[in-house]
């Protein structure tokens, strides 16, 4: 067709040890709403990155040609000038600026002084404001003081403004509450009418049935086949293209069996940290046992690490509901107090949340459990944490050259083994892991998933979060699937399919309330 | 190879390097300056910012900043004084003020900091300015002079020569045998020690030679250097080997990591804010004790004396690394620097100068460092 505004052909993208877009190959056309989905860690944002300029030219492989004429954008500013914007899931507008000074940053119209001539400028602001639709919103608004539906149109009046031929939009409605769903559709048709090519990122089904044109599915960091009219597919289909992966043998099954129950969790909900009147995790109640695996899984955003950070006692204020363990109500108010309860919680972000990086592997592997390497009064006996630290690098299979190696140093297979050793070192009776695989190669995956089955068949209850279907599917006993921060459905082993998680996770099936 | 060797050499042990060149230039420049009357003297003015510089350590270890401390020097000195015009002996006043004065504004300080998570920066500002006005008020601006002469031991008493030197070693004996410690359990885990620890070693066997040639005569060892010593032994076992300290470097390292690895980080904030306050209360008591009397203005500008010497001493104010021997070196150069440039008659105008330049350079150095390390 000649309409084709943008073209990605044989997209390659690694990272170490991680082949993350392996062929991608789509056209998009002008005037046309084209939704990009596939699985968390599939490829799509990689993907937009690459397009973005921030990952430039020479990092990938492959070809972008846009309007027919090939590019190679080495930096996001490049990708700006071809007429390219991302609204990335994360807004990128400055707070305390006005809405007018947003859209015009740095470009600001100026006056014959050279000074920033404010009329015009909010004058511009208005017109581009206006042709959204937005009459409610003012060029001079702070922008921390409208709501987050419209930070957006901010960002989309944004890339207006630098005449956008290419609006990419991830994930744009994981903030927005259904109102402002509505307006965005609104808007998204608009733009679609008046010639602009939108790629609409998301997983959830039911938002692309009503605002997309067409569908290409991401998997693997694969297109899977073309790009499909949305009338001409079904949900199952796209679900079936999103999923359809044989399963590995990467999961070895113990012979265990499930004891007696330990924790059970009744009616938890935790408030949304900036709604007021709103949960990030809404009534939520399950049991975990001793000696079972249990998978929690949902989409980014779904309230699983929410949920189970809560449990741990991460969010005290927030949080609503009991906590049972052993039988007996729990008043976990901090993850110290979790931790003497035999809680242990491997946090998703190892970075952000979990490893010290500039201490050493000793220092990483016995802060959760001081105790255990000190004396009474505090004074610790450094050769007890060095054999203990030894102990664990040879269990785990660690590549380092001594317990003293400092971990940011380690790639991030042994990173996340250094976290798993604090955990274990802590002998939890409820081990909950958030993401325990994610960015890791496949053989250190392989170790920690034989690790988990040894230690359920100890005894230990151990809840699985993960985002890669094939992981909870391959190793849980039990799974639990999360919509919109609710626990909408339980599947036993043998029930579980990938296409009926799939179809509860994104909202394409829902509880008859 | 062995050229990257000495560079890496030279940028680990740079400050400790500094203070050599420092120390050695000086006494070239000066023939009174290397006497042991002199250096016993600059161990003397050491030890005030010294005393604080081991507290600071430890707020600017858990990314935090105490800009109280100078005030808090004053209210100390004005408090224990007072206390004493009360007839309270003076046995009594040092612990009470110790409490009273150092216990509560720590408390104050730590509490606004945990509880609210008011950035340690303002909240120390506000104490600051509050403190000078409670030591200005209490005092109604003039000096008070100390009614307890059994007080002047604390800051101006000698330790005598012979005792001293059977002090002198058993400290010796005591790092031999923390050495011997380590070493032995570095070779168990097959970790290359000899290298790495020589500076440090030859360091302090400098530093015990030198405490000989000083202390070991004349009036002998003052007992606020005793005092100081005894703080700052104590605050580097308590740094590296205690569950304590491995919460401070957890803490300054990734506050949420810490929370999250079952760190009770409101205790552990309190507790660090009220260390710093009672050591600085206890500098103020011993800088009364040396004067025979405080004033109000006490203390002043301390804080960021105290600031320098951990800054030099090459603790990262982002937080999560640092060491007390760092401080103490870093205090050292401050203190050797303000006594070598008043001998030379230096102005103290630009003394002034001089003394920012070196914080500058201090910091500039350890960002560069950083960097290397990221690259």
């Amino acid at each position: 067709m000649s309409n084709v505004v943008l073209k990605m052909e044989h997209i390659v993208k690694e990272f170490p040890g991680v082949r993350a877009l392996d062929d991608v190959n789509f056209e998009a056309r002008s005037g046309e709403v084209l939704a990009l989905m596939g699985e968390n860690g599939a490829g799509k944002s990689t993907l937009m990155k690459v397009l973005g300029g921030v990952w430039p030219y020479p990092s990938y492989q492959g070809d972008i040609f846009i309007k027919g004429e090939k590019r190679r954008f080495h930096s996001t500013r490049e990708a700006m000038d071809a007429g390219i914007a991302i609204i990335h899931q994360e807004l990128n507008l400055i707070p305390e600026l006005s809405v007018a000074e947003n859209i015009f940053l740095d470009r600001q119209p100026t006056n014959s002084f050279g000074a920033i001539d404010w009329h015009q400028m909010n004058a511009d602001a208005g017109t581009l404001l206006a042709e959204l639709g937005l009459s409610d919103v003012r060029p001079t608004d702070q922008v921390k003081h409208i709501a987050v539906g419209k930070q957006q149109m901010v960002e989309i009046a944004k890339a207006l403004s630098k005449r956008a031929q290419i609006l990419i939009l991830d994930e744009p409605t994981s903030a927005l509450t259904d109102k402002e769903v509505t307006e965005l559709f609104r808007v998204i048709r608009g733009l679609r009418e008046s010639g602009v090519c939108l790629c609409y990122i998301s997983h959830k089904m039911e938002e692309i049935a009503q605002v997309a044109d067409r569908v290409v599915v991401l998997r693997d960091g694969r297109t899977i086949g073309e790009p499909t009219a949305i009338s001409e597919i079904t949900l199952d289909q796209i679900i079936a293209r999103m999923v359809g992966r044989e399963l590995k043998e990467m999961y070895p099954t113990g012979l265990r069996q499930r004891g007696e129950r330990i924790l059970e969790i009744r009616n938890l909900s935790v408030d949304h940290p900036s709604l007021p009147g709103e949960y990030k995790v809404t009534d939520a109640s399950f049991s975990a046992y001793r000696g079972e695996i249990l998978g929690l899984c949902g989409l980014m955003g779904s309230g699983r690490t929410t949920l189970v950070s809560a449990i741990f006692g991460a969010f005290p204020q927030a949080t609503h509901g009991e906590v049972l363990v052993e039988g007996e109500k729990a008043d976990i108010r901090s993850p110290a107090d979790a931790l003497r309860l035999g809680i242990s919680l491997l946090t998703e972000d190892r970075k952000a949340l979990g490893l010290f990086q500039d201490q050493p592997i000793t220092f990483n592997t016995t802060i959760s459990s001081l105790q255990t390497i000190s004396s009474p009064i505090g004074v610790i006996d450094i050769s007890r944490e060095r054999s203990v630290t030894k102990e664990y690098i040879a269990q785990l299979n660690v590549k380092a050259s001594s317990t003293d190696a400092i971990v940011g140093t380690l790639s991030g297979g042994n990173q996340q083994k250094i976290l798993f050793a604090r955990w274990l070192n802590a002998s939890p009776k409820i081990f909950i892991l958030d993401e325990p695989t994610r960015g890791i190669d496949i053989g250190a995956k392989v170790e920690i998933h034989k690790l988990l089955n040894a230690l359920a068949e100890q005894g230990v209850a151990i809840i699985v979060i993960s985002s890669e279907l094939e992981e909870v599917l391959g190793m849980s006993d039990r799974i639990l699937v999360m919509n919109e921060g609710r626990i909408v459905s339980e599947f036993t082993r043998a029930e579980a399919s990938r296409e009926a998680i799939m179809e509860w996770a994104t909202g394409a099936r829902r509880m008859e309330t | 190879m062995h050229r990257n060797g000495a560079i890496q050499f030279i940028k680990t042990n740079a400050t400790l390097i500094a203070l050599v060149v420092l120390t050695v230039a000086l006494a070239l420049a000066d023939p009174t300056f290397p006497t042991a009357r002199n250096l016993s003297n600059v161990a003397r003015q050491v030890t005030i910012v010294g005393i604080i510089g081991v507290g600071m350590t430890m707020v600017i270890l858990i990314a935090g900043i105490d800009l109280s401390v100078g005030s808090v020097v004053g209210v100390a000195a004005v408090v224990v004084t007072l206390l004493m015009q009360y007839g309270l002996a003076a046995w009594l006043a040092v612990p009470v003020t110790l409490a009273i004065v150092g216990g509560f504004i720590g408390l104050w300080n730590g509490f606004w900091i945990a509880h609210y998570r008011i950035p340690p920066f303002i909240i120390t500002l506000g104490m600051l300015t509050i403190g000078r006005g409670v030591a200005l008020s209490l005092s109604s601006g003039s000096s008070i002079p100390v009614a307890d002469p059994s007080f002047a031991f604390l800051g101006s008493a000698y330790i005598p020569p012979v005792p001293t030197l059977v002090l002198l070693a058993l400290a010796a004996l005591a790092v031999l045998y923390a050495l011997a410690k380590t070493w032995r359990e570095s070779r168990k885990a097959g970790l290359p020690h000899f290298e790495r620890d020589l500076p440090g070693i030859v360091a302090t066997a400098v530093g015990l030679l030198l405490a000989v040639y000083v202390f070991g005569r004349g009036d002998g060892l003052p007992v606020p250097v005793a005092i100081f010593v005894v703080i700052a032994a104590l605050a580097i076992f308590v740094l590296g080997h205690t569950r304590f300290g491995r919460r401070l470097y957890a803490l300054g390292g990734n506050e949420e990591a810490a929370r999250l690895s079952g760190i009770d980080v409101y205790g552990t904030k309190i507790i660090v804010y009220v260390t710093v306050s009672l050591l600085s209360a206890l500098s103020g008591i011993l800088l009364a004790s040396r004067l025979n009397g405080a004033s109000p203005n006490l203390g002043t500008m301390f804080e960021l004396d105290a600031i320098a010497a951990v800054v030099i001493g090459g603790t990262s104010l982002a937080g999560g690394s640092g060491t007390i021997g760092g401080t103490i070196i870093g205090a050292l150069i401050i203190g050797v620097l303000n006594n070598g440039m008043s001998l030379l008659g230096v102005s103290s105008f630009y003394q002034l100068i001089i003394k920012g330049l070196i914080i500058s350079l201090a910091v500039w150095f350890d960002v560069l460092q950083k960097k290397n390390w990221a690259d």
